[in-house]
C-alpha cells in the first residue's frame, strides 16, 4: 500500500456523518465535473448503501417520471440531458443502468447520480446495468479511470461494492416495467424477480444475469445471445410476459439505437439509449422518455452537448472506421 | 543534529525511494509527484550526490514516468542548493532530451530552458553550451531535434560574442539537417531566434536560412517557416527591405502546392498584415487574401474567413467594398458548411466599418441568406452576432428586415437556436414598442412556455420577467399573467410546473395587490396538487413572495394566508415537500 497522508483519516474515529448540506455541496461540485475526494466517495457510498438496500428488486416508481437509458461516462451529455428534461429534484428520473465505462467521465457521472440518489431518494431511481459490475469495469475503462484520477483502486472498490445494492428493475405505476437488459427464460413473473438475492456481483448466467444482459429480437422464442450472456427474446415472449403481469410496456436500455429510442415487438418493448454520439463517434441521437401524470408518453431526442475548446473538425470520420 | 528522531523522520522517505523502484507504474508516478518532498528531506547535498545520480540511472523507464521526471527536474534548482549547483540537473535532463518519445523530450527541453536562466556565465560556457553542441551533433535525430529548442535560451543568456557566433553557426547546421524531424523544430525556433540577433545578422544569416526552409521539399517544414517570415518582417521594419527580401517568398506561400501551407498563411494572415504595414498591405496583400478566399481547399477558405474582420480593419472602406465584399458574397453559398459557419461568425464585425448605409446594402442581405442556411451552426453563429449589426443599423431597420426570419427560427428544430432567439427578444421588444410586439411576437413568447425542452421553458419564463420590466406591470397583468396562470389546471404536470416557475420568477417584478388577487388563489389550488414536485415548488414560491408582500407594508396576507399553507406542507407525506416547506418557514422567520 502506498503511504498517502490522505489515508490517515481512515484511522480517525468514524465521526463523519454526511449532512444534507454536505451532499448538496457534493452535488454542486460534481455538476462542475470535479470529482470528489477519496474520503468523500467512501462516505457517499456508505450512506448510499443504506438507502439502496431498502429498495426492492422491482422498485415501485410513481409517475410523473423521466426514463433514461445508458450514459456511459459521457458526463457533459448527462448535463445536456438535464437541460432537456429539467433538473433533479424538480423532475423525477429513472435511470436504467450503465453509468460507467467507455466515456471519459465515469467517475463524475456515477458519483453525481449516486449523490442525487442519496439526497433525493424519492425523486430519482438508479437501476443496475451490466456495466455496474467488477468484471466488466476492469475491461471497459471505469477501473483505469479510477486508478488514473485517484492513484489507487479504492474508489473503484467503493463503487463496485455499492453496485451490488442497486435495484435490478423498476415498475412505474404497475404498468411500465423498466430494466437494463431484458427478459429471462427462468423468470415469468415480477414476483419471481422480487425473490432474487441481488446483493452480489452480476453472475455469468441465471435470472439476474439475464435481466441485465438480454436483448429483444425479431425471431420468436428464446435465442442464444451473441453477447455471450443473457438471451434474445421474441415478440411472443414479451407479449406473454406483459400480459401475465398486467403490463402495458417493457422499457429497457442496453443497445445503441440511432434515433435514441426504438420500438420493438409491436409496441410491447421500447429501447431507450441516452448517450448521444456514443463513444464520441457513433453519430447517434440520444433520447429520454417522459411519462407524465396521465401516463402520457413523450420521447425527447437530443444531440451531444457542444464542447468548448474542442477543435472544429470539418472532415468527419468516414463510416468505415466505425 | 543527526538524532534518532531524524532517522525516524527519514523512514517515509525511504519508502518513497522504494516506490520509485516499484514494479507498478502508478506507484512510481506517485512517488515522482512527491519528488520535491524527498529532496527537501534529504537536503541539498544528498540530493546532489545521491538522488540526482539515482534518477539519472533510472532513465530506462516508461514514457509516462520519464515525462513526469523531466517535468519535475525543471523546478529542482532550489532543492539542489540554488543556482550555483543548478548544473548538476543538466546531465539527467540531457539524457531525457535524447529519448525517443516526443512528449518526454519536449518536457526535458522546457526544463533545460528553465534551468538555463539560473546559470552563471561560467556554468553556461562550461556546461550548457557544450550540452547544446553535443545534442546538435548527436548521431540519432531525436537529440538534434531537441537541441533546436535550447538555442534561444542559451543565446539570450550568453554575453560572450564568440559563444554567440558559434551558437548561430551550429543553429544554421540544424536548419539544413538531413532529417525533416530536425528541420521542423529548427524552423519553429528560428522564428524566435530572429528576435535575439541584430538586424544585420538577421539579414546576413537568417534570411538565407529562411529561404532554404521556405523552399524545403517537405510541406511540414515550409508551413512552419511562415512564422519566420512574420518575425523577419517585424525585425526588418522598413518597407523597402521587406519588399526586397520577403515579397517573393510571400507570393510563393500563397500559391504553394500544399494546402496545409496555404492554410498556415490563411490562419495567420492578420498577424502578417499587422507587421508589414499599410503600404505593403495595399500593394501586395489584397490579392493574396482574395486568392485564399477562393482557394480550392475548404479548410483554407474557413481559415481565411476568420481573418476577414481583422484584415478589413486595416483596409480602406472603399477597398473593402470593391475587393472583399464581392468575394464574401460568393462565399455565402460555399458548399462547405464550416466555411459558411465561419462567415456567419465573422462578417457581422464588418458593420461598424461599413456604416449604416453600406451595411444595409451589402451585409443585411447576406445575413438573411445565412439565417436561412440549412445548417444550424451557421444560423446560430449569425444570431449570436446580430448585436454588432444592431448597433450600426439600429434595431428598427434590423427588425424590419429580419423579423420574418426570426419568427421562422423561433420554431427551429435545434433548441439552442430557439434559445438564442429568446435571448434576443427583450432587445427587440424594447425597440418595437408594446403594440407592434403584442401583434407580432406575443403569441410566440407564450408558445415557448409549452416547449418540450426544459431549458427553453426556463428561458421563456425569464424572458417574460424581462418583458414585464420593459412593458410594465399593467401590461403583464393583462397579457401574460392570465395566460400562464391558466396553465395551472392542465392535466400534464409539466404545464402546472411552468405556472409555478413563472410565478417565482416574475413575482419580484409585481406588487402586493397583484399577488393577492391573481397569484395567491393559484398557489392555494396547487398546494393540494397530487404531484409532490408541484407541492414543494409551491413552498419555494411562497419563499419568493414574502419580501414582495412585505414591501407592500402589510404582513397580514402572509401571516394569515401563506403561513398556514406552509405549515400544512411541513406535514406532507413526501419528505422533499416537508424539507422545502420547512426551509421556506425558517427563511421567513428570519
Amino acid at each position: 500500500m502506498s503511504i498517502d497522508p490522505a489515508n490517515d483519516s481512515k484511522l480517525a474515529p468514524e465521526a463523519n456523518d454526511a449532512t444534507l448540506g454536505d451532499v448538496d455541496r457534493w452535488i454542486e461540485q460534481l455538476k462542475k465535473c470535479e470529482p470528489l475526494s477519496e474520503a468523500d466517495v467512501e462516505m457517499l457510498c456508505d450512506k448510499a448503501r443504506e438507502v439502496l438496500c431498502q429498495e426492492n428488486n422491482v422498485q415501485p416508481v410513481r409517475n410523473p417520471v423521466t426514463v433514461c437509458g445508458d450514459i456511459h461516462g459521457q458526463f457533459h451529455d448527462l448535463m445536456e440531458l438535464f437541460k432537456i428534461g429539467g433538473d433533479v429534484p424538480d423532475m423525477n428520473y429513472l435511470f436504467m443502468g450503465d453509468y460507467v465505462d467507455r466515456g471519459y467521465h465515469s467517475v463524475e457521472t456515477v458519483s453525481l447520480l449516486v449523490a442525487m440518489k442519496l439526497r433525493y431518494p424519492n425523486r430519482i431511481t438508479i437501476l443496475r446495468g451490466n456495466h455496474e459490475s467488477r468484471q466488466i469495469t476492469q475491461v471497459y475503462g471505469f477501473y483505469d479511470e479510477c486508478l488514473r484520477k485517484y492513484g489507487s483502486a479504492n474508489v473503484w472498490k467503493h463503487f463496485t461494492n455499492l453496485f451490488d445494492y442497486f435495484p435490478l428493475t423498476a415498475l412505474i405505476e404497475d404498468r411500465i416495467f423498466c430494466l437494463h437488459g431484458g427478459l429471462s427464460p427462468s423468470i415469468d413473473s415480477l414476483d419471481h424477480v422480487r425473490t432474487l438475492d441481488r446483493v452480489q456481483e452480476v453472475p455469468h448466467e441465471g435470472p439476474m444475469c439475464d435481466l441485465l444482459w438480454s436483448d429483444p429480437d425479431d425471431r420468436c422464442g428464446w435465442g442464444i445471445s451473441p453477447r455471450g450472456a443473457g438471451y434474445t427474446f421474441g415478440q411472443d415472449i414479451s407479449e406473454t410476459f406483459n400480459h401475465a403481469n398486467g403490463l402495458s410496456l417493457t422499457a429497457r436500455a442496453h443497445q445503441l439505437v440511432m434515433e435514441g429510442f426504438n420500438w420493438a415487438h409491436d409496441g410491447d418493448v421500447v429501447t431507450i439509449f441516452s448517450a448521444p454520439n456514443y463513444c464520441y463517434r457513433c453519430g447517434n441521437q440520444a433520447a429520454i422518455l417522459e411519462v407524465d401524470d396521465t401516463m402520457n408518453q413523450v420521447f425527447l431526442q437530443f444531440d451531444p452537448a457542444p464542447r468548448e475548446g474542442e477543435p472544429v473538425i470539418a472532415r468527419r470520420t468516414p463510416d468505415y472506421f466505425l | 543534529m543527526q538524532t534518532e528522531n531524524q532517522v525516524n523522520d527519514l523512514y517515509p522517505i525511504a519508502v518513497l525511494i522504494d516506490e520509485l523502484k516499484h514494479d507498478e507504474i502508478t506507484y512510481r508516478l506517485n512517488a515522482l509527484e512527491r519528488l520535491s518532498t524527498i529532496a527537501l528531506a534529504l537536503g541539498p547535498e544528498r540530493t546532489r550526490d545521491e538522488l540526482i545520480p539515482f534518477l539519472d540511472e533510472s532513465i530506462d523507464d516508461e514514457d509516462e514516468v520519464l515525462s513526469a521526471l523531466a517535468d519535475q527536474l525543471g523546478n529542482f534548482v532550489d532543492y539542489v542548493g540554488g543556482p550555483e549547483y543548478a548544473h548538476v540537473l543538466l546531465s539527467p535532463l540531457e539524457n531525457l532530451a535524447a529519448t525517443e518519445e516526443t512528449v518526454v523530450r519536449d518536457k526535458a527541453v522546457d526544463s533545460l530552458n528553465k534551468v538555463c536562466i539560473c546559470l552563471s556565465q561560467e556554468q553556461l560556457e562550461q556546461y550548457f553550451v557544450p550540452l547544446v553542441q553535443r545534442l546538435s551533433t548527436a548521431e540519432w535525430f531525436t537529440s538534434r531535434a531537441s537541441s533546436a529548442g535550447l538555442y534561444c535560451a542559451a543565446y539570450s543568456q550568453s554575453e560572450n560574442p564568440a559563444v554567440k557566433v558559434s551558437l548561430r553557426q551550429s543553429f544554421s547546421h540544424l536548419c539544413h539537417d538531413e532529417a525533416p524531424m530536425v528541420r521542423r523544430p529548427a524552423a519553429t525556433n528560428c522564428a524566435k531566434f530572429v528576435f535575439l540577433v541584430t538586424k544585420q545578422e538577421a539579414i546576413d544569416e537568417f534570411i538565407p536560412l529562411f529561404n532554404s526552409l521556405s523552399n524545403d521539399d517537405q510541406d511540414s517544414v515550409r508551413l512552419l517557416s511562415f512564422d519566420i517570415m512574420v518575425s523577419l518582417a517585424e525585425v526588418l521594419k522598413s518597407d523597402s527591405e521587406i519588399r526586397h527580401y520577403l515579397l517573393q517568398p510571400l507570393r510563393s506561400f500563397v500559391s504553394d502546392s500544399s494546402w496545409r501551407t496555404r492554410y498556415m498563411v490563411a490562419a495567420n494572415f492578420v498577424k502578417l498584415a499587422k507587421v508589414v504595414g499599410p503600404s505593403l498591405i495595399k500593394d501586395e496583400l489584397i490579392k493574396p487574401f482574395v486568392l485564399l478566399m477562393k482557394d480550392t481547399e475548404q479548410e483554407v477558405r474557413r481559415a481565411i474567413a476568420t481573418q476577414i474582420p481583422g484584415f478589413c480593419e486595416l483596409l480602406d472602406k472603399r477597398i473593402v467594398l470593391e475587393e472583399i465584399i464581392p468575394v464574401i458574397q460568393e462565399l455565402i453559398n460555399d458548399p462547405a458548411q464550416h466555411v459558411r459557419a465561419a462567415l456567419g461568425m465573422n462578417i457581422g464585425a464588418l458593420a461598424p466599418q461599413l456604416g449604416k448605409e453600406k451595411t444595409t446594402e451589402y451585409l443585411l442581405p447576406m445575413f438573411l441568406e445565412l439565417l436561412k442556411d440549412e445548417n444550424p451552426e451557421v444560423r446560430l453563429n449569425i444570431i449570436s452576432k446580430l448585436e454588432v449589426v444592431n448597433k450600426v443599423v439600429g434595431i428598427e431597420l434590423l427588425s424590419q428586415s429580419l423579423l420574418p426570419a426570426i419568427v421562422t427560427l423561433a420554431e427551429d428544430k435545434q433548441w439552442r437556436v430557439r434559445l438564442a432567439i429568446i435571448d434576443y427578444i427583450p432587445l427587440l421588444a424594447q425597440q418595437l414598442g408594446v403594440e407592434f410586439f403584442n401583434e407580432k411576437m406575443g403569441n410566440l413568447c407564450m408558445s415557448w412556455l409549452e416547449d418540450h425542452v426544459y431549458s427553453i421553458r426556463e428561458a421563456a419564463i425569464k424572458n417574460l420577467r424581462k418583458l414585464t420590466e420593459i412593458f410594465g406591470l399593467e401590461w403583464a397583468t393583462e397579457t401574460i399573467i392570465p395566460k400562464f396562470l391558466a396553465m395551472r389546471s392542465h392535466p400534464n404536470y409539466l404545464y402546472r410546473m411552468t405556472t409555478i416557475f413563472a410565478i417565482s420568477e416574475i413575482a419580484p417584478a409585481l406588487n402586493a395587490e397583484v399577488i393577492e388577487k391573481q397569484i395567491l388563489p393559484t398557489l392555494e389550488q396547487l398546494v393540494n396538487d397530487p404531484i409532490p414536485n408541484i407541492r414543494f415548488n409551491v413552498a419555494k414560491a411562497f419563499e419568493v413572495l414574502k419580501p414582495v408582500l412585505a414591501a407592500g407594508g402589510d404582513s397580514t396576507v402572509y401571516e394569515q394566508q401563506i403561513i398556514p399553507l406552509l405549515e400544512q406542507l411541513t406535514k406532507d407525506n413526501d419528505p422533499d415537500v416537508q424539507y422545502f416547506a420547512t426551509q421556506a418557514l425558517e427563511q421567513t422567520n428570519d
